[in-house]
């Protein structure tokens, strides 16, 4: 039931008016209905004030009392929680209860002591290791990291001091580790949101502000695998720092944060030790039309769907990809389970240059008419893995509801109707967060620091070499064809800046100039070790009858400027012109009212100026003579 | 329009039929110990529904200080910037 109620959450929308559903929970639970229970739990997870999530508490414990929860899990070993800490830990106890016992299972909380935690950890007697926890949540206060000398202290000496406050409390982890075998939630510190200081703030290492900054980031770094860090400044910061925190609360009954803030902290450590209690999830399971690009490849054909920079909406389907990649780095299995034809389905991946996602990602592609469901069961069984361990993301309700009915191991994700969403809608499912970074990651973490000390060795002066040479650029020439017709349209026709000729172009005469044997044409795409550029620049050349190759068209978006990009595709126009038999090429700038960036660009890279004027200046080259500009992208040239 | 200490008092009727599992009902001389729901938590809460609801926001300690929910009607009503009659 636990399973199910979680994937139920996901797809859910934020209650539209949740006072009017609590009130008519209320009702279910004065009528002793049985769907009190699953209505329960999905009002907990999108319950989002302090209020909300106690009055759903004091519902919860009434049905208890009536014996409506009627689940079996009364035989289940609870999950046995330590909350300790700096400030006052009720009412939190009493919403984290709420929180865990409604989304992860049977909790039980041993609540310490207002500002004890100290000697809950450091007395091996203590009512806490008798407790047996399973977890430790340990929340500091925030008065307990504070630079209690001078704002104009010597660096050195705060350094010391922000050292010794985080190995303090990583040092009582590691006792409560000792002693307990528990694993141990350490919040960090709520950043102070008072103004006062004013530009010192940022500016002094001792201010409140920094300091804490700093003992955060040296909590997270230093933790050892066992302590999680509850990420209380995050969440803070996620809230806005105004409402995170409440004074008069502090006074009046010594509380560390507003409700808000509490509500969003149970809320998180329900979650962490959640996932840290389950197995993680391996395999995320992809439906394709209008899951991974828009439209449908059967119907609309690959040069019909949508997905790339031509359009806003193709754009948002290639960030989505993109997302999905970097999952991969986090160790998680991409399967496709798709509704197609698998000749169909299979093209996009090997033919689309748009396409982030290839082939290769995939350690499973079912492409069929058979229910998804099934397809799932046989993806486990082929994969050697549990359905618990598959994610299943389709756009479609009915596919979604098959899949929940007949596999409801599998968690399954509705996708929103906004492709926009989709990168923000599995990352708010929660299920791809990784707790610690692996042995594996490790070593690779070490390669990487061999390789940028040799870096840092070939450049210690910063040139621009040196910086083109770090990119890592890798470009690719290709032929016009017509899945990139619509974005060199797109190019020809909005290009301003570098564009020399600003001839525009619609796509039907496009097409028509591709099979025109006088004219080649070709694009070039970039991408470096930050990411694709995409499609940037496109040449069209017209060979003339007397064999002189002409630079009809030759544009560049303005986001790839000096990556000497100008310089490898002049390569690629003299290689044109030497297989075409050219031993001269001509190029000719025509200015705008916008195209000034370009006007020298002819000879700034060697071409001889012929005829030069203000309205039209044509320049040549010969192809014979002229050697490679060396550049530091490594390309792919198109086939001769 | 000022809002009448009566107002209150229904207004106040209002958040406790939202709050509350049982039927309660405001009089002045209720208080925290005459109902089993009523909680530490259940307080908390009845604050912050009270502070929202209103749109007012009590000084550090005074609700506290309130003996029932007459003593409590007095002090929405002060904060609200009504004069005692």
């Amino acid at each position: 039931m636990i399973a199910q109620a979680r994937t139920d959450t996901i797809s859910m929308k934020i209650y539209p008016n949740s006072s009017v559903a609590i009130q008519e929970l209320k009702k279910l639970l004065l009528d002793r209905d049985k769907t009190f229970w699953p209505a329960l739990v999905k009002l907990t997870t999108s319950a989002a004030t302090f209020n909300q999530l106690i009055t759903l508490s004091t519902m919860r414990k009434k049905a208890v009392k009536l014996g409506l929860n009627g689940s079996s899990d009364r035989l289940i070993d609870p999950i046995k929680m330590g909350l300790i800490g700096g400030s006052m830990l009720y009412p939190l106890s009493d919403l984290l209860e709420h929180m865990m016992t409604v989304t992860v299972g049977k909790a039980r909380i041993l609540t310490g002591d207002y500002n004890n935690y100290r000697s809950e950890i450091l007395e091996a007697a203590s009512a806490l290791y008798e407790f047996q926890p399973d977890f430790v949540i340990v929340l500091p206060d925030d008065q307990s990291c504070k630079y209690t000398g001078r704002l104009n202290d010597p660096e050195e000496m705060v350094e010391a001091e922000i050292d010794r406050v985080s190995s303090d409390l990583l040092q009582l982890c590691s006792i409560i580790r000792e002693r307990s075998a528990a694993e141990v939630l350490l919040c960090n510190f709520i950043l102070p949101s008072a103004i006062d200081l004013g530009p010192l703030r940022a500016k002094s290492l001792a201010s409140d502000w920094s300091f804490r900054k700093a003992v955060n980031l040296r909590l997270g770094t230093k933790a050892p695998n066992y302590v999680h860090v509850c990420d209380l400044e995050f969440l803070a910061y996620r809230l806005g720092g105004l409402t995170a925190k409440d004074d008069r609360s502090w006074f009046e009954s010594k509380q560390l944060c507003s409700p808000a803030l509490q509500v969003a902290l149970a809320k998180e450590i329900a979650h962490l030790i959640g996932s840290l209690t389950k197995s993680p999830k391996k395999v995320l399971a992809l439906d394709l039309d209008n899951t991974l690009w828009g439209g449908v490849i059967g119907d609309d054909g690959i040069k019909g769907i949508e997905i790339g920079d031509t359009s806003p909406k193709g754009e948002a389907f290639k960030a989505f990809q993109s997302y999905i990649l970097s999952l991969t780095e986090r160790g998680l299995l991409l399967a496709v389970c798709s509704k197609n034809d698998f000749d169909n389905a299979i093209e996009p991946f090997r033919e689309h240059p748009e396409m982030v996602l290839r082939e290769g990602h995939f350690v499973s592609f079912k492409a069929n008419w058979e229910p998804k469901a099934q397809n799932l069961i046989q993806m486990a069984d082929e994969l050697n893995l549990g359905l618990d361990s598959f994610i299943f993301v389709d756009d479609n309700p009915a596919e979604v509801e098959n899949v929940r009915q007949f596999t409801p191991e599998v968690t399954s994700i509705l996708l929103d109707p906004d492709p926009s969403a989709y990168v923000r809608q599995l990352q708010e499912s929660r299920l791809f967060e990784r707790f610690n970074i692996t042995g594996e990651d490790l070593q690779r973490t070490e390669q990487y620091r061999e390789e940028a000390t040799r870096r840092n060795l070939l450049a210690s002066a910063v040139d621009m070499d040196s910086y083109l040479s770090s990119l890592e650029m890798a470009g690719t020439f290709r032929e016009f064809n017509p899945i990139d017709l619509p974005r060199i349209a797109q190019l020809i026709n909005k290009s301003n800046q570098f564009n020399l000729t600003t001839r525009r172009r619609s796509e039907a005469e496009l097409a028509a100039l591709m099979s025109d044997q006088r004219y080649t044409g070709f694009s070039m795409r970039l991408s470096d070790r930050f990411g694709d550029h995409g499609l940037i620049s496109v040449v069209i050349c017209l060979r003339n009858d007397d064999a002189s190759l002409e630079i009809d068209t030759w544009l560049m978006s303005c986001r790839v400027l000096k990556r000497q990009v100008e310089e490898q595709v002049l390569n690629e126009i003299v290689r044109t012109a030497r297989v075409n038999g050219c031993r001269l090429i001509t190029g000719v700038y025509l200015p705008t009212a916008k195209n000034q960036m370009v006007s020298d660009l002819y000879a700034r890279l060697g071409f001889e100026p012929v005829n030069v004027t203000t309205e039209r200046s044509e320049y040549s080259l010969l192809a014979e003579t002229f050697s490679a500009k060396p550049t530091f992208i490594s390309t792919v040239s198109r086939p001769d | 329009m000022e809002t009448t200490r009566d107002e209150v008092f229904s207004r106040l009727q209002t958040i406790f039929d939202e709050l509350f599992l049982d039927e309660v009902v405001v009089t002045p001389e209720l208080s925290a110990k005459d109902v089993e729901e009523w909680d530490s938590l259940m307080h908390i809460s009845l604050v912050v529904s009270v502070e929202e609801r209103f749109g007012i926001r009590f000084r550090v300690g005074e609700v506290e200080a309130t003996r029932n929910a007459g003593e409590f009607v007095n002090l929405i009503f002060d904060r609200l910037g009504g004069s005692h009659v």
